[in-house]
């Protein structure tokens, strides 16, 4: 049963591509932050030691990445609760032809994932494009590592594509379980 | 437009009422009010029949459907499909009760946008394990019956209000229901297309023994009926 929602998912996600776009790049943004930060984070630390603060400078990075990867995961919650106002009569007809509620729910919850994952590859790969321009023509003086710009770019697509699964899969249940006829007379 | 049956339709059931409301009572608590919404109603529909339930908004019309159709529950009364009392089942039951020998009809129709005709005829069958292209060809035979035959791909933007509502016709008839309830089917409709709507649902009820119950202001979808219940403040009036 539950491949037919995943099915039915992929067939919205695809067809609803346009309506994905806005949260599509605002997990993008997140995403290019987080590589950037990974990127460069090699070569500020040893800039970092050079001038003895290391560990002040170390920390900094550490919560400037935390922050940003933060910031993902709220967009990926916002992009999802978005969604969900925008199915919410498409929920009340599943409901109320009798469509079983698991189904259902994986059906949603493949936009946001699909969202965040394809939002985040897009940024991240942006970002270490963008690193490797910066690296090229020295604009960057900390440099750019490679190793950071990889690290980053798995971290910052596997850290949205968890945030989009995880936070979204409360409010989708309880959409999922809301009366059909409640959903229907949504606007 | 007429209808004929698919070669994998089958009938209603035979025996019993399809549906038998007994003194059922609906309350809303509206702030400090009580609101009668269903006042002691009883009602009996037998296999085939096209009963319109007619009567001025706040009447009751819509409330009574939905108690029928398990997307409300009476605060007080029986109601039993096919000789099932639906006060006895969990809200998955009846949501499993609604799948398998329920379909409605909205209003607003209610496609989903981004399918086509075919694919929202589809949609309550979709989650399911049937053979897709088996799913497919009824959901063509289904088109076909309810004249949409060439308006398979289109998605609902591109269709007139009376080809939406035909499409939404056809996706209520997907499951081989015994039951349609139609909610104000025509109420968005300009009159012609309003009378090619009732005339598919008559049709309906007349060649392929499914049962239609239908609210409507509509004093012409209510000469369409075999059976015209009226409904004033919660309570039957008069049939």
């Amino acid at each position: 049963m539950l491949k037919y929602g995943l099915a039915y998912g992929l067939l919205s996600s695809r067809r609803r591509a346009r309506q994905m776009l806005l949260p599509a790049i605002t997990i993008a943004t997140g995403a290019f932050l987080v590589v950037i930060v990974f990127a460069m984070s090699a070569g500020i630390k040893k800039q970092a030691t050079a001038l003895g603060h290391a560990d002040e400078i170390g920390h900094a990075i550490v919560l400037i990445a935390v922050t940003v990867l933060l910031v993902g995961v709220v967009e990926a919650a916002v992009a999802t609760t978005r969604t969900i106002a925008h199915r919410t009569r498409e929920l009340g007809v599943l409901g109320a032809t009798g469509v079983r509620s698991r189904p259902v729910l994986v059906a949603l919850l493949v936009e946001p994932v699909v969202t965040a994952f394809f939002g985040a590859l897009g940024g991240a790969v942006l970002a270490a494009v963008a690193g490797a321009v910066l690296g090229a023509v020295g604009a960057a003086e900390s440099g750019v590592s490679a190793s950071g710009t990889v690290t980053g770019l798995v971290i910052a697509v596997a850290v949205s594509v968890v945030a989009a699964a995880v936070t979204s899969v409360v409010p989708i249940w309880r959409a999922v379980h809301h009366p059909p006829i409640k959903s229907l007379s949504a606007s | 437009m007429t209808v004929t049956e698919p070669a994998s339709m089958s009938v209603a059931p035979s025996g019993g009422p399809v549906v038998k409301v007994t003194d059922a009572w609906k309350l809303h608590k509206l702030g400090d009010e009580i609101v009668r919404a269903l006042v002691n109603v009883s009602l009996e529909v037998q296999p085939g029949e096209f009963v319109c339930l007619m009567g001025p908004s706040g009447s009751g019309k819509t409330t009574l459907l939905n108690i029928i159709g398990g997307l409300d529950r009476p605060t007080k009364g029986i109601v039993a499909i096919a000789g099932e009392d639906t006060s006895k089942i969990t809200e998955s039951q009846f949501a499993a009760l609604r799948h398998d020998a329920i379909g409605y009809i909205f209003q607003s129709y209610n496609l989903i946008p981004f399918l086509s005709a075919m694919e929202n005829v589809e949609l309550p069958l979709m989650f399911e394990p049937y053979d897709r292209k088996a799913l497919r060809k009824r959901a063509i035979d289904l088109l076909n019956l309810v004249g949409l035959g060439h308006r398979l791909d289109h998605q609902p933007a591109k269709m007139s209000g009376g080809e939406q509502q035909r499409t939404a016709i056809a996706r209520s008839l997907i499951s081989n229901p015994t039951l349609i309830l139609a909610d104000e089917p025509t109420a968005n409709l300009d009159h012609r297309t309003g009378e090619v709507v009732v005339q598919t649902l008559r049709d309906l009820c007349s060649k392929l023994g499914v049962t239609v119950v239908a609210s409507t202001h509509d004093p012409a979808v209510a000469e369409q009926a075999s059976r015209v219940v009226r409904m004033k403040d919660g309570q039957i009036q008069a049939e």
